[in-house]
């Protein structure tokens, strides 16, 4: 029996070649985009998973307080004193490691040199993550103080083997060390990434000053395993007062947070997570479930709508014998044999774009085909979809009666089928429309809030890191470029000025309060000329300038800062700056510095000359871009030879700040055109059937002299009242949804009734030349062919 | 072998009732080759629908071998029905995505007989069709009358104790249709029982026994004595 169904299943899709490629083009792309975004949530669901005991390691977060003891906000950065002091404190805490990301850092082998992500930590980290030593061990690899762990692909670069043990390389360009381990390249989706480790002893031996443990550098991260059975909340208790109870003037609580969660709950209100990233997963899995549903849909109409040629064989099967069981079985078993083949095609879909996809959204996915855990889903996703796909026809078509079907030639398939044929088109087009609707938002808002004047003049300005000589070179950095001709003027500052770097609290002026010092301000450290290489418009004052010597201890501020100092006067005014006293010498318009779609915060650009960073250049414009660069790099060489030189375009870093919503972007662009594109080809398919099922009615209406265009307009129409109706119910609901995404955003774009019109207009002419072609066909067929047909 | 009495069936389609059966009272001999004719609408084909239990009356009583039928569940008739009873139709009705070879299978599949002796069952069937270099071929590949004794073939694999015919020549040419009719009066000969609905007279001269209805009723019976006596 089973053997009969396969090869009737076999057959028939081989026999209706249209509707099979229909629903197999349909179900595999369904698949792919599902089985692609599944892969995606997965990715995002296994950060951080990477440890010994999952369930058991915790970051170590500080929620910071106002006044009255109320929660203002939750940092994931931690002091240097707290990993110590945990583990001689807390028995329950198994291994704590301090981790300083140190960002990228200059290593060599001999001539050969690279910069890649480096990081310092206590040993104990080998303790709490489970990194794959290919040389070594965890026991040994971080004991000396001058060694260093590195991973595969670096010590392929470096040396060009991974048999690199025992050898020695050189470190920022200061300190041989020697390696004690290789490890194999950690994933992408892990908080604490580096190319190479190194003890935290080195980091103290190199930076003295983080040797004194502090209560108010909240420049590290500290990550700690806990001994099993160790209940968080009531170590949370306990910790609450820790940093206080050792230093009267640290107010901040500490908690523990599961690490595994904190990339998807990272938002926290009073010091509890409500939510995160985890909603866009959410939105992510609606949408692959989504997808693959309109596929499904497909799969049900052409099926049902088959119906009439299959009737024939279900009458005749119960006439011998067959039960209906045997016959949902068998239909059933088609459905499974289809998705079956549609999974084969998906997966070589999915590695055709995973390559892109990756591009685009920065992740490192790829289907891992000795993992039983991916075949077993797999598994799960064909065998739910041929199931879902396959139900509804297996229990319609397996329900007819014979007599009915054998007894009559022409079989009309119930009122009923027809509906819900209908409703599954019509639901089908809904979640096509809104999220081709929600796709245009999100493009006119991305257009609206990269449109807002940033500023500044973001055209040929570039940055480059400050490091090495360039720290004590930099005045003479300063004269060499500006006499070179390729910059007309730079400055040093702490931070990039195209996003948001630092912020600090306790700022007091004339007539602030109390509470006023829990007021949050972004600062910037720089030095003279930033208002002239930046070319922000200032509103009162001046720049830093060295004419004043008073300059050494002057701010400026922005619109804002001013504005909530609620200062009438600024220029010329005390203000208590890091606790040393600061004059006012100018206030600039605001400009873009965080999310382009909110609102700017308060701004603080303070005179500081040994908080440097970066070194921002206004490029010459008599000069071509690449003049300009090469004249740069070779001014800078010169004087920190040891450095490669890395120039980056201030309007790239600007660009990335949208990253988020392009991404959602493209991927409601890349999800809503795929729906649009399995629903037409279910609509293809369905038109096809009805066509084709009208043919008699189609040859007898010409002979009475029917015209084409009539035809086609009868034909057509059914489809498009389907289409219409799926306009009238998604229309309002994309509304909703969209205008309550854009809430998110301070300064945001609408919904106009232009979209919701080119949306409505669009689908429908799609929906129209999806049909219209069938139509055609029919309509122009020789009525005589039509009436032999029966 | 087949006791019917006061058989009653009405076809309702929202406000119209159609009475198709009103009261009918036949029987049928073990061995027996009865045919069935009547004008279009008299309730030939609902009769023989209810005969092969592919059709419920609303009320009468229907005995086969002395075991009432019409009492039974939906499972209980299909496996009745599926043991004793095989059908042939007007239109062939067989499976297109099927073999000539599996298309009579199917119903030993159904009534659960093991492979080796399905395949010897279908083997000798077809030899004595003599469709033996046709096994492979799809129906549509067939002529009508080699579809036609492939559908007989199909209805007699299961060794059924009733064939019931419905139009078995309906579609098919003269010469052709005289092959079938010789083909079943051939079995009946060999022992199965058939009841047969038809239009021709042609075809019923070949039976034992005819049977007139209208309106439902049946209005009379004849006995074909150049068959009867041979039966006798």
């Amino acid at each position: 029996m089973f053997k009969l169904n396969f090869k009737i299943a076999l057959r028939n899709i081989w026999k209706n070649k249209t509707s099979s490629l229909i629903n197999i083009s349909g179900l595999a792309i369904g698949l792919a985009a599902c089985l692609l975004l599944l892969l995606y949530v997965a990715y995002e669901w296994n950060f951080d998973g990477q440890t010994f005991d999952p369930s058991n390691t915790y970051k170590v977060l500080i929620n910071n307080v106002d006044a009255n003891k109320k929660i203002t906000n939750t940092w994931q950065a931690s002091t240097n004193a707290i990993a110590p002091l945990f583990k001689s404190e807390y028995p329950e805490v198994n291994a704590a490691a301090r981790i300083d990301g140190a960002g990228m850092k200059l290593i060599a082998n001999g001539r050969k040199s690279l910069k890649r992500t480096a990081c310092f930590a206590d040993p104990d980290i080998l303790n709490i993550f489970d990194y794959n030593f290919t040389a070594g061990d965890a026991k040994s690899a971080m004991v000396a103080p001058n060694s260093i762990i590195i991973t595969e692909s670096t010590a392929k670069d470096l040396f060009g083997t991974t048999d690199v043990l025992n050898r020695s390389v050189h470190f920022d360009d200061k300190i041989d060390l020697k390696i004690t381990g290789v490890i194999k390249d950690l994933p992408k989706n892990t908080s604490v990434f580096f190319d190479f480790l190194m003890p935290w002893s080195l980091d103290e031996a190199l930076t003295p000053w983080i040797k004194t443990p502090s209560w108010g550098n909240f420049n590290y991260n500290t990550v700690v395993r806990m001994n099993p059975g160790t209940d968080p909340e009531k170590f949370n208790l306990g910790i609450k007062g820790f940093m206080h109870r050792h230093n009267q003037y640290a107010d901040g609580q500490l908690m523990i947070f599961p690490l595994n969660k904190l990339h998807l709950y990272d938002t926290f209100l009073n010091g509890a997570s409500i939510g995160g990233k985890i909603e866009q997963l959410r939105l992510f899995m609606g949408l692959a479930i989504g997808i693959l549903l309109i596929a499904c849909i497909n799969f049900m109409n052409m099926a049902t709508a088959k119906s009439e040629k299959r009737a024939k064989e279900v009458g005749i099967k119960k006439t011998i014998g067959a039960t209906r069981s045997s016959l949902i079985s068998q239909f059933l078993m088609e459905s499974l044999v289809l998705t079956l083949l549609s999974a084969v095609l998906a997966i070589v879909l999915i590695e055709l774009c995973i390559p892109v996809f990756n591009n685009l959204l920065d992740t490192s996915l790829k289907i891992n085909y000795s993992n039983i855990a991916i075949w077993l889903s797999l598994f799960v996703v064909v065998l739910l979809t041929g199931l879902i796909s396959g139900s509804y026809p297996a229990f319609y078509l397996s329900s007819f009666n014979p007599v009915q079907i054998l007894r009559k030639r022409t079989f009309r398939s119930g009122l009923i089928s027809i509906n819900l044929r209908q409703v599954l088109v019509v639901g089908q087009f809904c979640f096509a429309i809104i999220l081709i609707i929600s796709t245009i938002v999100i493009y006119k808002q991305i257009q609206f809030i990269k449109n807002r004047p940033i500023g500044y003049d973001i055209n040929t300005l570039v940055q480059m890191p400050q490091e090495g000589e360039l720290y004590g070179k930099f005045d003479l950095l300063k004269e060499r470029l500006l006499r070179s001709g390729a910059v007309t003027s730079l400055y040093q500052s702490s931070g990039t000025i195209a996003n948001h770097t630092s912020s600090f609290s306790g700022m007091e002026w004339k007539g602030s309060t109390e509470a006023d010092k829990s007021i949050d301000f972004s600062q910037i450290a720089a030095t003279y000329d930033f208002i002239q290489t930046t070319g922000l418009k200032l509103i009162a004052g001046r720049d830093f300038s060295k004419n004043f010597a008073s300059d050494s201890a002057a701010l400026l501020l922005n619109a804002t800062a001013v504005k909530l100092m609620n200062l009438a006067d600024p220029i010329g005014q005390p203000v208590m700056y890091h606790g040393n006293k600061f004059t006012v010498v100018g206030v600039f318009q605001d400009f873009i510095q965080d999310a382009p779609g909110s609102k700017e915060s308060p701004l603080v650009v303070a005179f500081t000359k040994g908080w440097g960073g970066v070194v921002t250049m206004r490029l010459n414009t008599a000069n071509t871009v690449a003049e300009n660069l090469a004249t740069i790099e070779k001014v800078v060489k010169d004087i920190n030879p040891a450095y490669p030189v890395e120039l980056t375009f201030v309007d790239q870093l600007y660009a990335a700040k949208l990253k988020a919503q392009r991404v959602l972007a493209i991927l409601s662009n890349l999800f809503g055109g795929l729906a649009i594109f399995i629903s037409c080809l279910g609509l293809f398919g369905l038109a096809a059937y009805n066509a084709e099922q009208r043919t008699k009615e189609i040859g007898v209406r010409k002979i009475l002299g029917a015209s084409v265009s009539s035809l086609m307009q009868l034909l057509s129409f059914s489809f498009l009242k389907m289409v219409g109706f799926a306009i009238i119910i998604s229309v309002p609901i994309a509304t909703y949804l969209m205008n309550n995404w854009l809430k998110g955003f301070d300064f945001h774009t609408n919904v106009s009734w232009i979209i919701i019109l080119g949306t409505a207009l669009g689908t429908l002419a799609i929906a129209l030349l999806t049909v219209s072609f069938q139509a055609y066909k029919a309509a122009n067929a020789n009525p005589v062919d039509a009436l032999k047909y029966e | 072998m087949i006791k019917i009495e006061n058989l009653e069936k009405v076809y309702k389609t929202e406000e119209i009732e159609t009475t198709a059966l009103n009261g009918i009272n036949m029987h049928v001999k073990t061995g027996e080759f009865v045919s069935i004719m009547g004008p279009s609408g008299c309730g030939k084909s609902t009769l023989l629908n209810v005969m092969g239990l592919l059709d419920k009356p609303e009320s009468g009583s229907y005995k086969f071998l002395e075991t009432e039928l019409l009492t039974m569940n939906d499972k209980q008739r299909s496996n009745f029905r599926k043991q004793n009873m095989g059908f042939v139709f007007q239109n062939f009705n067989l499976i297109d995505e099927l073999t000539v070879f599996e298309n009579i299978e199917l119903p030993l599949i159904y009534n659960k007989v093991p492979a080796t002796e399905r395949k010897r069952l279908v083997n000798e069937i077809i030899e004595r069709m003599n469709i033996v270099n046709r096994s492979g071929h799809f129906p549509q590949q067939l002529s009508g009358g080699q579809q036609q004794r492939v559908a007989v073939a199909r209805a007699l694999v299961t060794k059924p104790k009733l064939v019931l015919a419905d139009e078995p020549t309906g579609n098919l040419d003269s010469s052709h249709g005289n092959e079938v009719m010789e083909l079943l009066c051939e079995l009946n000969e060999q022992g199965t029982t058939i009841v047969m609905v038809t239009h021709s007279s042609h075809d019923a001269s070949f039976s034992n026994r005819i049977i007139n209805l209208k309106d439902g009723h049946v209005i009379s019976e004849k006995i074909n004595k150049s068959r009867t006596e041979e039966l006798i």
